[in-house]
């Protein structure tokens, strides 16, 4: 047991702070502050992605045989924590490096692997995902949009909702219906500019661009376009979520505007109150509790571990921490939410995002509690 | 980066288990708040585990993850002291057990009426007493730990360390306070989890129902937490580190120790209910070196000194 970092590793990290300081321009806080799911954002991480990936440092991750470097689990969090840290420059793809491409390269057809991953390789492309239904959210398995087989593929019908990044996105990577139970949903990757698609942007606290409606009105989709086979869906996404509930370290973003919070104050001379000092303190402490659960986990996944249930306790102490530097910011420089500080603002609305995008916190405690301490379930009893 | 023991933490991990073993350790057979076993002290103490901070081949986090062991025990010994703060003093300076006071020497100590040696913060001064067992008055408390006074000092011999020590013993003191409290946390954590899923009300287990579920997985986060910061702390031996792991360990305990009882009812409030015995002790940690806003001051005031 050791918590430090190897040499390989530090000179990781730098490379990664010196591409960052290279690539992001000067004005780069300003479009920041727009939310990952914004116009400015999209386009912006479309060039932004495109220079990263000059640099081998937006898959390399990935195996080799799809463009990656069969960089270790750790190198990846190291990235992952600097760009998190800068304010997540990748807004929607993101998502695209970290799980829909891996699960393309597990599950998708070779026709499927050379259609996708080589435009997420290169960072040109936005996908959304197509989970969420208005009578379905914590409980994604009762999604009713229905997917009905016709000649050479499928007629799809229903809507999703909460949608982030569909107004820009290229693909949705859509869950639907083709038979009853968790056994009856398929994956079908499908273009946006398909015909039948509806998206009407859903005003939010969280910013603009990120929740959206998608309907789909007697919508086509190619055969060729379903990933897995039908009803592979729930296995697929488990496996998926697996890395999308751990693969953002967002402590790193929190840690750095509590130092900037606290920057702040001790400019204005206020930091030598007790009370701001115990509870920057009380805030410092959920930050450096999350990053410790992450790099937990992170360990068991550079063992080659499978994931275990730890992610879920690792994945509540991330949101918690947001939230405990959120709290601290709007109880002692409450200006910033008044127009003072674009970027308090912008913390405040990835936070109380944390606990409910892929998944509420909730279910993260019901599987720990089922999982890590083996408590018997309702229906057991 | 490495989460798990290494072979030198696995050797002594499996050598404390064994000594445990041997001992046949089970939870006091009569009613009592305190549960201190001297036969289990003696043996931890004699068995070297206590001193290998001291030791070239072994680290601080190495008397660690013993420490959190030993704390997981239903008896009470003075592990933390001896092992984490001990070792910065001469070893021949003193004898353990090891009981720490801050502000008056006189005021209640842990282990007081065990300790061979007394190690006083007098918040400008470093004093080391050597204790007269026969000096020491019993304190009473629901605490599970013994706590003892001195009645006066005269006569006994009192040497006064160098001052230049103070901030490292107040920095191994937290690092005890964090490992300690993760191990209570982990045992107090299991004795309810198995309680709630045998015992059953409305027709269920207890455990089955969500709303006890899921503040156990918040407890299970919180010690988690608890955990990771000392074991990083006691590896780093940060002044922030140790403070944000003491922060964190006091800043849980309240709502922890309250969850924990509320799932076990009217039998976590007897003493037949071995529950007490860690929840206690959590208790007892959770006012010390000033409680959790204490050590969240200091580690902010580490953490982010004053910009010159």
């Amino acid at each position: 047991m050791e918590f430090g970092w190897n040499d390989e590793e530090r000179d990781y990290r730098a490379r990664v702070r010196g591409v960052l300081a290279k690539t992001l321009p000067a004005n780069w806080d300003d479009i920041a502050v727009h939310g990952p799911g914004s116009r400015a954002q999209t386009e912006f991480s479309k060039d932004f992605c495109k220079l990263l990936a000059e640099e081998d440092m937006l898959i390399p991750h990935w195996p080799r045989a799809f463009g990656g470097q069969d960089g270790k689990p750790w190198d990846h969090f190291i990235l992952g924590e600097e760009i998190w840290a800068a304010g997540e420059p990748r807004g929607p793809q993101y998502m695209n490096v970290n799980w829909i491409g891996p699960v393309m390269m597990r599950y998708a057809t070779p026709a499927q692997q050379e259609r996708y991953l080589p435009e997420i390789a290169s960072g040109a492309v936005t996908w959304c995902q197509g989970f969420s239904e208005p009578s379905a959210g914590s409980d994604l398995a009762s999604l009713q949009t229905r997917a009905e087989p016709v000649e050479g593929g499928y007629r799809v019908n229903g809507s999703k909702v909460w949608t982030s990044y569909a107004g820009l996105a290229d693909h949705c990577f859509l869950l639907a219906r083709t038979g009853p139970g968790k056994g009856g949903i398929a994956i079908l990757l499908v273009p946006m500019t398909s015909p039948g698609i509806q998206v009407k942007e859903i005003p939010a606290l969280i910013g603009e661009g990120d929740i959206h409606e998608v309907f789909f009105d007697d919508v086509f989709v190619p055969a060729e376009n379903r990933l897995g086979e039908e009803g592979q869906a729930w296995e697929i996404i488990s496996h998926a979520l697996q890395n999308e509930r751990i693969g953002i370290p967002r402590y790193a973003f929190s840690r750095r505007i509590l130092d900037r919070a606290v920057a702040k104050l001790q400019a204005d001379g206020r930091f030598d109150d007790p009370v701001i000092r115990d509870r920057a303190g009380r805030a410092l402490a959920r930050v450096e509790a999350a990053r410790l659960m992450v790099y937990r986990v992170v360990d068991e996944r550079d063992r080659g571990q499978p994931a275990s249930a730890f992610a879920n306790l690792a994945r509540f102490a991330v949101v918690c921490a947001d939230h405990a530097v959120s709290d601290f910011m709007l109880e002692f420089m409450p200006e910033g939410l008044l127009g003072d500080d674009p970027m308090q603002q912008a913390h405040h609305q990835r936070a109380i995002a944390a606990g409910i995008a892929s998944g509420a916190a909730e279910i993260q405690l019901d599987l720990a509690a089922r999982r890590h301490l083996n408590l018997p379930s309702e229906k057991r009893a | 980066m490495k989460f798990e023991p290494d072979d030198n933490q696995g050797t002594i991990l499996d050598g404390l288990e064994q000594m445990i073993a041997s001992l046949r350790i089970e939870p006091p057979k009569h009613p009592t708040t305190v549960a201190f076993s001297a036969e289990l002290d003696a043996e931890l103490g004699a068995s070297g585990f206590l001193d290998i901070a001291r030791e070239e081949e072994f680290t601080l986090l190495d008397a660690a993850l013993v420490v959190e062991r030993a704390a997981r025990l239903p008896l009470t010994t003075e592990a933390a002291s001896s092992a984490l703060v001990g070792p910065l003093l001469e070893a021949d300076a003193f004898q353990r057990p090891l009981a720490l006071v801050r502000g008056s020497a006189l005021a209640p100590a842990r282990f007081l009426p065990q300790a061979r040696a007394l190690l006083v913060d007098a918040d400008d001064a470093l004093r080391l007493i050597a204790v007269d067992p026969a000096r020491v008055e019993p304190v009473e408390s629901l605490f599970a730990y013994p706590y003892g006074r001195l009645s006066s000092l005269d006569g006994l011999e009192v040497k006064t360390l160098d001052p230049a020590l103070l901030p490292a013993v107040r920095r191994r003191w937290r690092l005890a306070i964090a490992v300690e409290a993760a191990g209570l946390m982990r045992a107090a954590i299991d004795t309810v989890v198995e309680h709630v899923t045998n015992r059953r009300q409305f027709g269920r287990p207890l455990g089955s129902f969500q709303a006890v579920q899921h503040r156990l997985a918040t407890a299970t986060m919180a010690m988690e937490a608890t955990k990771w910061l000392a074991f990083r702390a006691a590896w780093s031996d940060d002044e922030g580190d140790c403070a944000t792991a003491a922060a964190h360990a006091q800043d849980a305990i309240p709502t922890l120790t309250y969850d924990l009882h509320q799932f076990c009812g009217a039998m976590g409030l007897t003493l037949e209910f071995d529950l007490h015995l860690w929840s206690y002790r959590l208790k007892a940690l959770l006012g010390e070196m000033g409680g959790s806003s204490a050590q969240a001051q200091h580690a902010a005031v580490h953490t982010w000194p004053r910009a010159a």
